[in-house]
């Protein structure tokens, strides 16, 4: 049995410890927003943040995280109202759909580094793939963000 | 009613999320409203059903219902891969009926002939065929429902249904001032005859239409709530792990599964023709189960295959025997009086499709019915796949799409469906079947690969009199009809430049590697290589690019004079002849999926590094549906086309695929993504395809951009072969 805290929810699972995060997290504990993408971890499409920190999930043996707080996609809002998801939503950034969990994590741990960030900053911390070609609806509204962000703390 | 059809029962709810149809519309399900079921005699009319005869759906109202509450439940019969086929179907609806885009619930059909796409007789989304298929028949079904509805309210006020007006899902009598709900009156218009020919709106009326609301999927696309065919569970379902042949033509000899006995939570091994499921209690400890597993193949008749056999046997196929597609003029006699002559060689790879959800599909089923959940552009083929495998009648198979995490032709395929369902069958267990990435790169229906010789002849002055294209590619009997031309000549046979003297000959190579619909199929590369040649005239005659193309485009055909107006709009936008210094532009154009396309690029090359400043596409593609969505269309037809152009190559080795994953099949970046300009042509034309012809001209425009800043002809894909580097310059600088 592996502790870990998944969005706050402490969680207790019975899996090998080699199992990676990706599939404790989808199978185990039953949240299908993060994705298998490659297996890997050249795709991000199973983003999650360990700590706080960004990590793909399918490379993660579940051992390393025991005792963690691990967030999903899931964890981000209740109403989809992280400034992310509301930029994500004004913009209709997602096609097909299947990598924005991902991307959407990869957006938000940005941003919480650079409140502001460049296009190169954008371009250097956003390296999940999109085979749909939702790049520059991601980096509109990624500036959209961070520009509601800074508005909203000016208030 | 409305939950039931598509959720799996014992599937876990969703964490801390509203579903799509709770956030549409909270409320009720709907019941005892209007249940509409038109006969629609256009898609039957002789056309061919894909999977054989399928079972009726099951409510009687196949497309539209109208609950008590006002809810309008929308049947599409266009799957959601992205594309927006879960927004325009309704919309097309919606128009006539008068619907409120608020009260829509948008619901995935059922495998059933009724959802035949009109166009082509079966129920798959591809082809770019879906808006061009429904646009006529779901208006009238729209036009039909309204009808009733106002009939219904206006028996109820005593009232002329000609002086009742209709708005935003409610019906109004201004004389009496009085108005309702459609759902007020559902349950009385479904008592009234179905109207079979109600008159539609002319484009210039139009409300819904041409405006771009919130594509349906995509408010559950950002908080993980969308279910996608890898995100079903079932109570009792083993998952599968599956590993197949690693040529492309290999059988399975035998099994030997006793170390992977020892794996915690294995169950069993299932043999398919070329390959084995593993099935275990998750899908992790079915991977390891499979890396245990001892497997022996017949390697098969194409073990010796390798990518520079496949090369030179296309390149042989020049100087065969084919199928002439066109022949106008006398090309020979053309060649020999031209005062110049040029020939060219152009050829390209095969490609993987590379959908980001890696095939997958669950299957839970006895002799009494089977269920089948999965992203798929063919219900109807996953539904006979899993018939085949437990033996029974199709229409005993219900299929419950989901959203596809991506398509792009290759989910138009069953094979994992057929493996799912003889792997449950095996099992007598539910059984959830994900393909690792590897087997996703290495079993695809790839791309064909494709070679072409052109011949051209110029006169005196430069004008091109004759053109002679050799096509050699891989057709299948699925693609053409027998004994028709080659179905991959498509798009040069068919192009509009005026050419007196034009021959197209296709020679069908069998080579035995499996190939599918990649993408804008055809035209992923016939642009790249007939736009490059078009080019090679133009420069050969010493003229201007757009100048020799504008020429053989005047005065021509409706076809001709559309694509003259996109490659005009593009070039304008683009900037074409007023380059800043340094800067060179490239430009493509053609008709593919009954839309319009041309596009530019604006270039700079320093040593072998090129750097892509902008890409302007012009599209003409008749009655904008969703503008919005048709740009988004378009921007990511040009990233899949673009990835293919710089990089996109499956290689062979001994009849196998080496490339296994990203690492070493590459997809375009943030980084790497260009600034992209959609111009959309107003036109009120019937609504051409949008989805795929948005991946070809950025071939042809970029590779003659190259030309134009190097004098290097690129006549072979991927870019990368050819030493260059490549960036993209996001500001105007």
């Amino acid at each position: 049995m592996i502790k870990l805290t998944v969005n706050g929810v402490p969680h207790e699972v019975d899996v090998e410890d080699d199992t990676p995060l990706l599939w404790v997290i989808r199978d185990a504990v039953g949240l299908t927003g993060t994705k298998f993408g490659c297996g890997v971890g050249a795709c991000g499409a199973c983003t999650v943040l360990v700590d706080g920190e960004l990590a793909r999930s399918c490379l993660l043996p579940v051992s390393a995280v025991a005792g963690r707080a691990v967030m999903t996609i899931e964890g981000l809002s209740h109403d989809k109202s992280h400034p992310v998801q509301q930029a994500w939503l004004a913009e209709s950034v997602p096609q097909c759909g299947y990598c924005q969990s991902g991307q959407i994590l990869a957006a938000v741990s940005l941003l919480k580094r650079k409140p502001h960030p460049t296009d190169a900053d954008i371009d250097s911390a956003m390296t999940n793939i999109c085979r749909c070609g939702t790049y520059n609806r991601m980096r509109t509204a990624i500036h959209a963000a961070a520009a509601q962000t800074a508005k909203d703390r000016r208030g | 009613m409305l939950d039931a059809s598509d959720t799996p029962a014992g599937q876990r709810p969703p964490a801390l999320t509203l579903s799509r149809r709770d956030f549409i519309v909270a409320g009720a399900t709907i019941s005892g409203g209007l249940l509409l079921s038109l006969n629609l005699p256009a898609q039957e009319a002789g056309l061919p059903r894909a999977g054989g005869p399928a079972a009726a759906p099951r409510a009687p109202s196949a497309f539209l219902e109208i609950g008590a509450d006002g809810r309008i439940a929308i049947t599409t019969p266009a799957v959601e891969m992205g594309q927006g086929g879960h927004t325009a179907m309704p919309m097309m609806l919606l128009e006539e009926l008068g619907g409120s885009w608020s009260q829509l619930v948008v619901r995935d059909a059922a495998a059933a002939a009724i959802y035949n796409n009109p166009l082509f007789g079966a129920q798959s989304t591809v082809g770019s065929f879906s808006v061009r298929g429904w646009y006529v028949e779901l208006r009238r079904i729209g036009a039909a429902a309204r009808t009733m509805l106002v009939q219904a309210a206006a028996a109820q006020w005593g009232v002329s249904a000609g002086e009742c007006t209709v708005a935003e899902g409610r019906i109004g009598h201004a004389a009496s001032n009085r108005s309702c709900g459609f759902g007020e009156v559902a349950a009385a218009a479904a008592r009234l005859p179905v109207p079979q020919d109600p008159p539609l709106k002319p484009p210039s009326a139009y409300k819904l239409i041409g405006s771009s609301p919130r594509r349906t999927d995509v408010i559950d696309k950002v908080d993980g709530s969308a279910k996608f065919g890898i995100d079903i569970m079932l109570p009792g379902m083993l998952y599968g792990a599956v590993q197949q042949c690693p040529t492309l033509s290999g059988k399975l000899k035998s099994v030997d599964d006793s170390e992977a006995r020892a794996v915690k939570g294995y169950h069993s091994t299932v043999g398919l023709p070329d390959g084995v499921v593993v099935l275990a209690a998750s899908y992790w400890q079915a991977r390891k189960a499979l890396a245990k597993v001892k497997v022996q193949y017949d390697l098969g008749a194409m073990a010796g295959l390798d990518s520079a056999g496949v090369s030179r046997r296309l390149r042989a196929g020049f100087d065969e025997e084919g199928r002439v597609s066109r022949n106008d003029g006398d090309v020979a006699t053309a060649l020999t009086g031209a005062a110049r002559t040029l020939q060219a060689e152009y050829e390209v790879p095969y490609l993987a499709h590379a959908c980001m959800e890696p095939m997958n599909c669950t299957v839970r089923g006895d002799d009494a019915g089977v269920d089948v959940w999965c992203g798929t552009q063919s219900p109807q083929a996953a539904q006979a796949a899993a018939a085949a495998a437990f033996g029974v009648p199709v229409e005993k198979v219900q299929v419950h799409v989901q959203y596809l995490g991506g398509g792009f032709g290759r989910r138009g395929e069953a094979d994992y469906a057929a493996q799912a369902a003889a792997a449950a069958k095996a099992s007598g267990r539910p059984v959830k079947l994900v393909w690792s990435r590897e087997e996703d790169i290495q079993h695809d229906f790839y791309r064909p690969a494709a070679a072409v010789r052109f011949r051209g002849g110029l006169d005196a002055a430069g004008k091109l009199v004759a053109l002679e294209a050799r096509m050699v590619s891989a057709s299948s009997p699925s693609f053409a009809p027998p004994n028709g031309p080659p179905f991959f000549t498509g798009g040069v046979a068919d192009q509009h430049y005026a050419i007196p003297n034009f021959r197209v000959t296709g020679i069908d190579k069998k080579l035995g590697v499996r190939f599918g619909f990649w993408r804008s199929v055809n035209d992923s590369h016939n642009p790249f290589m007939f736009e490059g040649f078009v080019d090679e005239l133009a420069r050969a005659a010493g003229q201007d690019p757009l100048a020799f193309r504008r020429a053989l485009l005047a005065g021509g055909k409706p076809g001709a004079k559309r694509v003259l107006g996109v490659l005009e709009l593009a070039a304008a936008r683009a900037g074409w002849g007023k380059a800043r210094p340094g800067h060179f532009l490239g430009l493509g154009c053609f008709e593919g999926f009954g839309s319009f396309i041309a596009t530019a690029c604006d270039i700079t090359v320093k040593g072998r590094e090129i750097t892509l400043h902008k890409v302007t596409t012009a599209v003409d593609c008749g009655v904008a549906v969703h503008p919005d969505n048709i740009r988004a269309q378009l921007e990511g037809g040009m990233a899949y086309g673009l990835t293919a152009l710089l990089r996109g190559e499956i290689t062979l080795e001994n009849g196998a695929v080496k490339q296994t994953n990203f690492t070493d099949y590459p997809m375009l970046s943030m980084a790497e993504m260009p600034l992209f300009e959609a111009h959309i042509v107003p036109s009120t034309e019937a609504p051409g395809g949008i989805g795929e012809p948005g991946t070809g001209p950025i071939s042809p425009a970029l590779a003659n951009a190259i030309y134009a800043a190097t004098g290097e002809r690129i006549r072979t894909l991927p870019l990368s072969r050819h030493g260059y580097t490549f960036k993209v310059q996001r500001s105007r600088a």
